[in-house]
């Protein structure tokens, strides 16, 4: 059965035209202990079929340790999100439910070429940044 | 962020999921920022508008991480 509504596919598949790039989405995942892969890979499934541009690549975090790694990802489930060969450095770490799924599609859009809003002066600022800065924004389903 | 510069890489964490990362940052209300730079960490709680978090933000580097240009806006 269809984790998201009729309703939902429909304004996503509406919102999903408007990209211009390819999406892959990277699901970092492994076989045993990992409680929430499967819910996470159920949700990511629904969404190719609403467009031609996203498409998944499952990754294992044991058996291929050396992409986990160039990706900076140590736990699972989590995602990254990748256009063509370019990493976009925006990861998620846990299930895109709830609230982090809205995120995911935003995070997808913007990847796919939507433009996001941001100020000129701000992009400059951001492109100025010549030493590593992670973020972790914290968040919860609900 | 992450999107405009190489250098930027954004996680989304879910904190119910890896409550051993919402420990050792102290989670107690989302949603939290946790920027990590030359300069040390610091952290953006709620949210904010874009040119008060992207100033906060940056105030974890180094002006050295900064080139010439930007740095003269400041």
């Amino acid at each position: 059965m269809a984790l998201i509504s009729q309703a939902d596919q429909d304004k996503l598949r509406e919102a999903f035209n408007e990209m211009t790039s390819p999406v892959r989405l990277l699901f970092f995942t492994q076989t045993l202990d990992c409680e929430t892969c499967l819910q996470t890979r159920q949700i990511l499934d629904e969404l190719p079929p609403l467009s031609d541009k996203i498409s998944i690549e499952e990754v294992n975090l044991v058996l291929e340790s050396d992409k986990a790694r160039r990706y900076a990802i140590d736990r699972v489930p989590a995602i990254a999100l990748v256009s063509g060969e370019k990493d976009s450095r925006i990861r998620f770490l846990g299930t895109p439910a709830g609230y982090e799924f809205v995120s995911l599609i935003q995070a997808i859009l913007l990847v796919g070429g939507r433009p996001s809003g941001m100020t000129e002066e701000n992009r400059k600022r951001l492109a100025a940044v010549d030493k590593p800065l992670t973020m972790q924004v914290f968040t919860t389903p609900t | 962020m992450a999107f405009v510069s190489l250098n930027i890489t954004a996680y989304a964490v879910e904190a119910t999921e890896y409550p051993d990362l919402a420990r050792k940052y102290h989670v107690s209300g989302v949603p939290k920022t946790v920027v990590s730079g030359d300069d040390g960490e610091i952290e953006i709680l709620g949210a904010l508008p874009q040119d008060a978090y992207i100033e906060q933000a940056l105030s974890a580097l180094s002006p050295t991480a900064l080139h010439e240009d930007t740095k003269a806006t400041k």
